[in-house]
């Protein structure tokens, strides 16, 4: 709820809302006050034409009380009228203790007054007009019920459109950022793709100044970006063929070497077991290490097809001379999408550093935890310290065992890379005790996708 | 094998590789006969018959895949590329060039040459089969495979299939409906246990339904059994 979209339609929402209350507000203030002038105006002046009968009929017959019955006056209103202590009314339903009590004495004091107030409830509007002539002062009190409901009326409809332009408010400003964002969201779609390993994505220019240097500069850094990662990819082209082809030369001297050895003196024996070692060890790492650099670029992009898992690992641990058996939970036993080559890869260098490090592997299996698919091997070294379980997952990393006996060791990019291949199928490779023995277990997790 | 000296015809422009693998596979009882480029290796093939040929895919005067394809085109002796690559690129354009097999650089002789020998083995079958077993003709839809007399025809009409694509479908027509798996192929057509790469038997089979499918794109005779591996429609 703190986006962009969600601000600008809050901020537009907030912004029709307040211009049209404040419309709202305004409009109702001067309509009210020119109604309740019009309405009291009329009042007054239907008041002043009943006084005047009443002081004529007084005049006339001394007796003002029976003129009340002949006034045509309107069904809502109800006349007072005292005379020296006298008070008759149109109706028994309001007495003079009803009336506002300064309206009454400022009559009595011969001023004519008005005042609006409340009768039970009832919004109502009283004039008080004195009559010195017959002694009389004339009260007339009305019900303002109709006004007050045509207020009320106007009320709501200011209120109803106040709420519906602070919707349309909020509607315009939902479109505005949908409108404002959409360039937005075209560059975070570009990204996303690029992100994804399509380095060929760029932006189409649009006519526009504000976001023209957003697109230009998108376009600069994929161009930078792509670039780089060619240059990358012909780097360790170059570097590949050019450590190769030397490492070929030296590999097959070696191997041609090794037919002669037993002519060598002892000290050359060694010195040359010492050599073809190295080679050797040379080769792999350098193998890894392409392997590495070339993992998840357009050179091997990632392909899933459906495999048997526990048929993969089987191959794996045999091809590495190790005869165990591999345990596969039937409902790990389908064929799930993974990437074979990789897996395979992932697989056969935990046997591999389980060969070299550990005695083996000693058991193995494929199994499913949930929705994600584990694949476990176990062997019979002496574990890994928790302290290193994330650190030799690192590039050229070791264990503090393998590190004092390096000749046993392999090129040290064994394991991160069996986390890359791992990661690139969404998944994640940790170490952990291998249960009833001072081993090691290593877990290979990767979502679980039945083909 | 040991009296018939094998002779291989090694293309590779570096001198000092060139001169070591050479050593190297004479140790192993091998008859290497060098070649420094394309042309020369032409010449040389011109010459003398090899049984096997070992490319390298960068050459200073023709692309490695080029020869590749010259050599299949003049015979069908298995051919295996040396790429320095460390992606695949190379390997699976040296397959669809019609090579038989791949090594990287740097390569354990050894296993260079145990594969070479697992290639020759498995030519000398046929033959041995064809001796042992009473002729047999296969009837795959309009394919017919004279598994004896290593004919195929297709409508009627003769198809040239590489060594390897012969003994893949023979292995496959054997087996008819049944589903064999890219490791069972290996080990029964390329004589390889637990080395070759599934992609040598992907790459084999697209070739092989380009020549015997009327629809290559739609394969409706060898079918893949995903997850599993390959197998002709019964």
């Amino acid at each position: 709820v703190t986006g962009l979209r969600f601000r600008a339609i809050l901020a537009f929402g907030l912004g029709a809302l307040l211009l049209s209350s404040t419309v709202g507000v305004l409009t109702y203030l001067f309509a009210e006050r020119y109604l309740v002038g019009q309405r009291e105006a009329s009042l007054q002046r239907e008041a002043f034409v009943h006084a005047r009968l009443v002081r004529e009929e007084a005049l006339r017959s001394q007796r003002p009380a029976q003129t009340l019955e002949s006034l045509e006056r309107a069904p809502d209103s109800t006349i007072l009228v005292a005379s020296t202590g006298e008070w008759i009314a149109s109706s028994v339903g309001i007495g003079p203790d009803d009336l506002p009590r300064a309206l009454r004495r400022a009559a009595r004091e011969g001023v004519v007054a008005h005042q609006r107030f409340e009768l039970r409830g009832q919004p109502s509007y009283a004039i008080g007009i004195p009559i010195p002539a017959v002694s009389s002062v004339y009260f007339e009190v009305f019900d303002l019920d109709e006004l007050e409901r045509s207020l009320g009326i106007l009320r709501a409809s200011l209120l109803g459109a106040a709420a519906i332009a602070t919707l349309l408010g909020a509607l315009v400003g939902l479109w505005a950022s949908r409108r404002v964002l959409r360039p937005v969201a075209d560059v975070a779609l570009a990204a996303e793709m690029v992100g994804s390993g399509n380095l060929h994505t760029r932006l189409e220019p649009i006519n526009d100044r504000d976001l023209d240097r957003v697109i230009t500069s998108f376009n600069g850094m994929v161009d930078v970006l792509e670039q780089r990662i060619e240059r990358d990819e012909r780097f360790v082209s170059d570097v590949s063929h050019e450590l190769r082809s030397p490492l070929t030369t030296l590999s097959a001297a070696a191997d041609v070497m090794q037919a002669q050895r037993t002519e060598l003196s002892t000290r050359g024996q060694l010195a040359f077991d010492l050599l073809a070692e190295e080679v050797e060890r040379f080769g792999r790492t350098l193998e890894d290490l392409l392997q590495l650099s070339l993992s998840g670029t357009e050179a091997e992009p990632v392909q899933l097809t459906p495999v048997e898992l526990g048929t993969l690992v089987d191959r794996a641990v045999a091809a590495a001379g190790t005869h165990v058996c591999v345990m596969v939970d039937s409902t790990a036993a389908a064929p799930t999408l993974v990437d074979e080559r990789r897996m395979e890869r992932a697989v056969a260098n935990l046997v591999d550093n389980a060969r070299r490090h550990a005695g083996g592997v000693v058991a193995a299996s494929v199994r499913l935890r949930g929705d994600q698919l584990q694949i476990v091997i176990d062997d019979a070294g002496p574990g890994v310290p928790t302290a290193e379980r994330d650190r030799i997952f690192e590039r050229f990393a070791r264990g503090a065992a393998t590190r004092r006996d390096r000749s046993s060791s392999g090129g040290g990019l064994g394991l991160a890379l069996v986390q890359e291949d791992v990661r690139l199928h969404g998944g994640r490779v940790w170490v952990e005790d291998a249960p009833g023995s001072t081993g090691a277990r290593f877990v290979i997790e990767v979502p679980w996708r039945p083909a | 094998m040991s009296s018939v000296p094998v002779r291989i015809l090694a293309v590779e422009d570096d001198e000092r590789i060139r001169t070591v693998v050479r050593m190297a596979l004479e140790d192993e009882g091998f008859v290497v006969t060098e070649a420094e480029d394309a042309r020369t290796a032409l010449a040389r093939f011109e010459e003398q018959p090899f049984d096997v040929a070992l490319v390298d895919i960068m050459l200073p005067d023709l692309d490695g895949l080029e020869l590749c394809r010259l050599l299949r085109r003049a015979s069908d002796i298995p051919i295996v590329i040396v790429t320095a690559r460390a992606d695949s690129h190379d390997a699976v354009a040296g397959l669809e060039a019609g090579a038989d097999d791949y090594v990287r650089k740097p390569f354990v002789v050894k296993e260079l040459s145990a594969r070479i020998r697992a290639l020759l083995r498995r030519i000398q079958r046929p033959t041995i089969e064809a001796s042992n077993e009473q002729p047999t003709v296969y009837r795959i839809g309009s394919v017919e495979v004279h598994a004896s007399a290593g004919v195929v025809l297709r409508d009627g009409v003769e198809v040239t299939l590489t060594r390897t694509e012969f003994l893949l479908l023979c292995e496959l027509a054997r087996h008819r409906g049944m589903v064999l798996s890219r490791e069972t192929l290996l080990e029964r057509v390329w004589g390889y246990e637990y080395c070759g790469e599934g992609r040598l038997v992907d790459s084999h089979v697209r070739r092989l339904r380009a020549k015997i499918e009327s629809d290559p794109a739609r394969p409706s005779l060898l079918v893949t059994v995903r997850g599993l591996g390959y197998k002709l429609q019964a």
